[in-house]
């Protein structure tokens, strides 16, 4: 017996350190013509299992699976497909380790893995398998969950209270962190790209905290005047340091026992980041300009930024206790067609004459839009750079070029997601030898490096280097 | 499978228009119904024929659904204005379009299956 083993079972910590949860294949409804309010649900590929329109029949080849509402903690199995143009008897998918699944066509509608109609074929994480005018599913993979520590309720693929809108497991990492931050009165860094929700996560810790009932003041530290951005965040007395200037209790000020979001932060000049110093500390100690007195603020600081964490000093970095980062769309590419369903809704809810054109009416009532599944295939393979904002964007543009009664894949949107696609290189092949090379033939500067690769720019180097237990800055390489 | 649900599978796959041929031809026989058919869009309506028509074929064996769905059919059609001389014509612009969509899968034993199951469907909505 190993040495090891003998740790492992008396100790549960070693146990918890050593041991992974495997995965399970998923597959996860992006798109349905019968069932659209469905998408979002989960079908887990644990073994074996048969896909098709209604509950089990006597031949099934292996026990049926059911789309589920699955969240950590909580697996609520759906009632059986009703889609008309799936076979009663249409798939038979078998896991192919915990990445991939193996598919096999049984029924009477065309299937499609990535793109090409098949009878058998191996789908693999990411890949796409339609079933023709009927069902689009993603292939994706998950870990058992964990029970949630958040005690958020809200309906199955709708927006949570504070507006954010997914059920992958990202989505709910970040709700968990949310929740763990905003349990605590302490400094929060949310780190995230442009458009990838980092003001709606500032608004959940607020929300979430128990600060909530004190007015959240936000503010974006880009747009602050260098020269009066100590006025801005500190308050001066009247007449401090122009004549005539009103006294202001500054943004410290104003936001004593409530949180303060500043947004951007990465573009706060160092000198201010060291003023900041003092007024994160415990005792909360600040001053306003003019005033000699020192004033108290139990401010709690958001702060988020979309740049690395290397261009924050130091000591001021070290004030935020929490750091909750946000994933990509393209890393949650199952929480896209729940985001474009909420995009749509919305769309049609303010826009009577686009509800008009391009959505369905049931009994008098606006009902789902017309979709085109292509359009869904090719979101859940884009390379999103800007997220949510940029989905939001490919939709209104779909929208604007559409020349039919349906919201599908225009020549525009397909130039579109190319065109963004190739700017976007693909960093899987980027091994961690080539990142420390070009390293170091550039200076171990982020930004030359970044281009030199043909990165988007440095925070997709900084993401990379952290997956591969590099740093840029020499003593932690 | 039953022969109604193959017939009916093999049709929706291989053609994804047979909702709106099954509308077009019950209009072109019968135009006075358009009127009774304006409260959902023609895609909307699409969808809702296929669903159901596939949901009955699924569940001509479950007494307790055929019950529970049928009496709710009944309802919501005399509430839109359905009479009973009105079945007879959507049951044969049904035949008339699965046959063009069947071509040669659609069989005496076919026909004969379908027109069983619509005639003792219309008797259980008219009671």
């Amino acid at each position: 017996m190993e040495p090891d083993e003998v740790i492992d079972a008396a100790l549960p910590w070693e146990r918890v350190r050593r041991s992974r949860a495997p995965r399970v294949p998923h597959l996860v409804l992006a798109w349905s013509l019968d069932e659209p309010e469905r998408v979002g649900e989960v079908l887990p590929i644990p073994r074996p299992t048969a896909i098709g329109r209604g509950g089990p029949l006597a031949d099934d080849p292996f026990p049926r699976g059911a789309l589920h509402q699955l969240r950590p903690g909580r697996a609520i199995a759906g009632p059986p497909i009703t889609s008309a143009r799936i076979g009663r008897q249409q798939l038979v998918v078998e896991p192919r380790g915990e990445e991939a699944v193996h598919v096999r066509s049984i029924g009477p509608a065309r299937v499609r893995v990535a793109g090409k109609v098949v009878t058998e074929a191996v789908a693999r994480l990411g890949d796409v398998i339609e079933i023709h005018n009927a069902a689009v599913f993603l292939v994706t993979s998950r870990a058992p969950q964990p029970a949630s520590t958040t005690s958020l309720d809200f309906p199955y693929g709708a927006a949570d209270p504070f507006g954010m809108i997914g059920e992958s497991e990202l989505a709910w990492r970040v709700r968990d962190a949310v929740a763990f931050a905003a349990a605590t009165s302490r400094h929060v860094l949310i780190l995230g790209e442009s458009g990838a929700g980092k003001e709606l996560a500032a608004r959940a810790v607020h929300g979430l905290s128990k600060r909530r009932e004190r007015t959240l003041i936000a503010r974006n530290a880009a747009t602050m005047p260098d020269a009066l951005i100590d006025a801005e965040l500190f308050g001066n007395v009247r007449n401090y340091p122009n004549p005539g200037m009103a006294e202001r209790p500054g943004l410290i000020g104003e936001a004593d026992g409530s949180t303060l979001f500043l947004d951007e932060i990465g573009d706060l000049p160092e000198k201010s980041q060291v003023h900041l110093l003092r007024v994160l500390d415990d005792g909360g100690e600040y001053s306003r300009l003019g005033e000699a007195v020192a004033r108290r603020s139990s401010v709690r600081l958001v702060a988020a930024t979309n740049r690395p964490l290397e261009t924050l000093k130091r000591d001021f970095l070290a004030r935020f206790t929490h750091r909750i980062t946000l994933p990509g769309l393209a890393e949650r590419r199952e929480d896209v067609p729940l985001l474009l369903a909420a995009i749509l809704r919305r769309t049609a809810r303010e826009n009577p004459q686009i509800a008009a054109r391009f959505f369905e009416r049931r009994t008098g009532e606006i009902a789902e839009p017309r979709l085109a599944p292509d359009l869904v295939i090719r979101l859940l393979g884009h390379p999103f750079t800007h997220h949510v904002r940029e989905l939001e964007r490919l939709v209104w543009l779909a929208i604007g070029t559409a020349d039919a009664d349906y919201i599908g894949l225009t020549a525009d949107v397909e130039r579109e997601l190319s065109e963004s696609a190739e700017s976007s290189t693909d960093t899987s092949e980027l091994d961690r030898d080539t990142l420390a090379k070009a390293l170091a033939d550039n200076e171990r500067s982020p930004t030359k490096t970044a281009k030199a690769l043909g990165l988007k720019n440095r925070y997709v180097l900084i993401r990379l280097l952290k997956k591969h237990g590099l740093s840029a800055t020499e003593s932690d390489s | 499978m039953s022969i109604l649900q193959q017939t009916l599978e093999r049709t929706l796959a291989n053609d994804d228009t047979f909702p709106t041929k099954f509308y077009q031809r019950l209009f072109a026989a019968h135009p006075e119904l358009r009127a009774l058919f304006t409260r959902s869009t023609p895609g909307a309506q699409n969808k809702m024929f296929a669903q159901k028509l596939t949901a009955i074929v699924d569940h001509l064996d479950d007494a307790t659904w055929m019950k529970r769905e049928l009496g709710t059919l009944a309802a919501s059609h005399v509430s839109y204005g359905v009479t009973p001389e009105m079945y007879p014509w959507v049951g044969e612009a049904l035949f008339g379009t699965l046959a063009e969509a069947c071509g040669e899968a659609w069989t005496a034993d076919a026909e004969r299956a379908w027109r069983e199951a619509y005639s003792s469907l219309v008797t259980a909505i008219l009671g």
